[in-house]
């Protein structure tokens, strides 16, 4: 096998779900069938990977220093929401629901992957939040037990130096039915139900 | 699927890590067959039935096949009955999960191992004092992987004295130590006959363990707990 061929193939294994077998069938159709596409893709990774960087004050990624919602008079730099990924920032902004900031962490904590504090940079997010602005923090890391240890611990983190701190709740889906909900956010719901 | 199907098994997600485009790998402790990996095909879609019931700390019962070293999970239920860990518990619970992952070999079912696992978790989920429920963990832990020395009997075949003070050397045992003599990992004869008989009531007993355990543990890891780095980074912010 040329050499060139072995290298795309091996590169191609960064890919998230990409083995051996699947690099090569990817090389195979880049060069047999798409050269054009290949071309593209080559040219769109190394334009992606000089111009995109960290957003300065939300962490998400950027093509500025500051990314535009950052920069946004419309929005209130009261309030700011911390969520695991920009997915999920994504996600809050299709609700509607938010006029606030973000700060993206990137990931969450994870101890048995050997994600902790140093690796999330969590110094940046509390620099972020104690920039005399902010007042209130919105956590809204994932329902997970990694998305929990995350909120927790930045929750505390954030609250010992003064700041408002709420979690986003959590329970049945909106026009949920309890027949139809999985068994553990009905158990969920009930350990953490509310008084009227 | 041809092979071997295991059904409705008592069991606990360890870990679990992506797998393809859709699956996760989840590294299961389960009661009669010990640590076990398995494939949750789809279970990162997201309608999966699974993705829901697939968490760490929670009573389930799973059903698995296959022959090979990574099984395919059939089905799982959810036991239920304990609330989601939050907080410190959380990060103890991470530490549990982390000995087993790095202790407990694949396929070695240790039913004693998992009723102080699930009784680790009830206590944890329930608020109960954290030293005491690890402690008594750890100490099964060490038992029945075959790692716990005699602690009833020292390094010359003699019985233990409540009245004596030792000093515990890995892989010997307790070495009595002489009248005058006294170290800084001292400790009570009384202290080993409660770790004998795994009853860690009284406070002085409770905190010899905690650094006899931390040794061995030590010794049994050879290296650093990932889950205790970031607790104390954590302790720090």
């Amino acid at each position: 096998m040329p050499a060139a061929l072995d290298q795309l193939i091996d590169a191609l294994r960064v890919l998230p779900g990409v083995g051996p077998k699947s690099a090569q069938r990817i090389a195979y159709h880049l060069l047999q069938r798409d050269r054009n596409g290949a071309g593209r893709l080559a040219r769109a990774l190394d334009t992606a990977l000089a111009q995109i960087r960290h957003c300065s004050r939300c962490n998400t990624f950027t093509e500025a220093e500051i990314c535009e919602r950052c920069m946004s008079a419309s929005r209130d730099p009261q309030q700011l929401c911390v969520v695991e990924m920009p997915a999920d920032l994504a996600m809050l902004e299709q609700t509607h629901a938010y006029r606030g900031m973000y700060y993206v962490l990137m990931g969450r904590v994870s101890p048995l992957d050997g994600i902790g504090p140093r690796e999330l940079k969590l110094d940046r997010l509390l620099a972020r939040a104690t920039d005399g602005t902010v007042q209130e923090v919105i956590l809204a890391t994932n329902f997970t037990n990694e998305g929990e240890a995350t909120a927790h611990y930045v929750g505390e983190m954030l609250r010992a130096r003064g700041l408002k701190v709420s979690r986003i709740a959590r329970g049945l889906p909106v026009g949920g039915e309890l027949e139809h909900t999985d068994i553990g956010t009905i158990a969920q719901a009930l350990y953490e139900r509310r008084a009227l | 699927m041809s092979g071997k199907r295991v059904e409705q098994q008592p069991g606990f997600v360890l870990h679990a890590y992506p797998w393809r485009e859709t699956s996760f790998v989840v590294d299961v402790l389960s009661r009669n067959h010990g640590r076990v990996p398995l494939i949750a095909k789809g279970a990162r879609r997201p309608r999966s039935a699974m993705r829901g019931l697939l968490l760490a700390f929670q009573p389930l019962e799973l059903s698995w096949s296959g022959t090979g070293e990574l099984k395919t999970l059939v089905s799982v239920d959810w036991s239920g009955g304990l609330p989601l860990l939050s907080g410190s518990a959380l990060m103890c619970g991470y530490y549990a999960n982390e000995l087993l992952v790095r202790l407990l070999p694949r396929e070695d079912p240790h039913p004693k191992l998992f009723d102080a696992y699930a009784a680790l978790l009830q206590a944890l989920a329930h608020g109960r004092p954290q030293d005491l429920a690890l402690r008594l963990f750890e100490l099964a832990l060490v038992r029945e992987l075959g790692y716990a020395p005699t602690f009833d009997i020292d390094a010359d075949g003699e019985p233990v004295s409540p009245e004596c003070d030792y000093i515990f050397i890995i892989e010997q045992g307790p070495v009595k130590l002489q009248d005058g003599q006294s170290g800084e990992q001292a400790l009570s004869g009384q202290t080993l006959l409660d770790l004998a008989n795994a009853d860690l009531s009284a406070s002085e007993s409770l905190t010899q363990a905690k650094n006899l355990m931390r040794r061995l543990i030590h010794h049994l890891i050879g290296g650093t707990l990932e889950s205790r780095r970031i607790f104390m980074e954590l302790q720090e912010l």
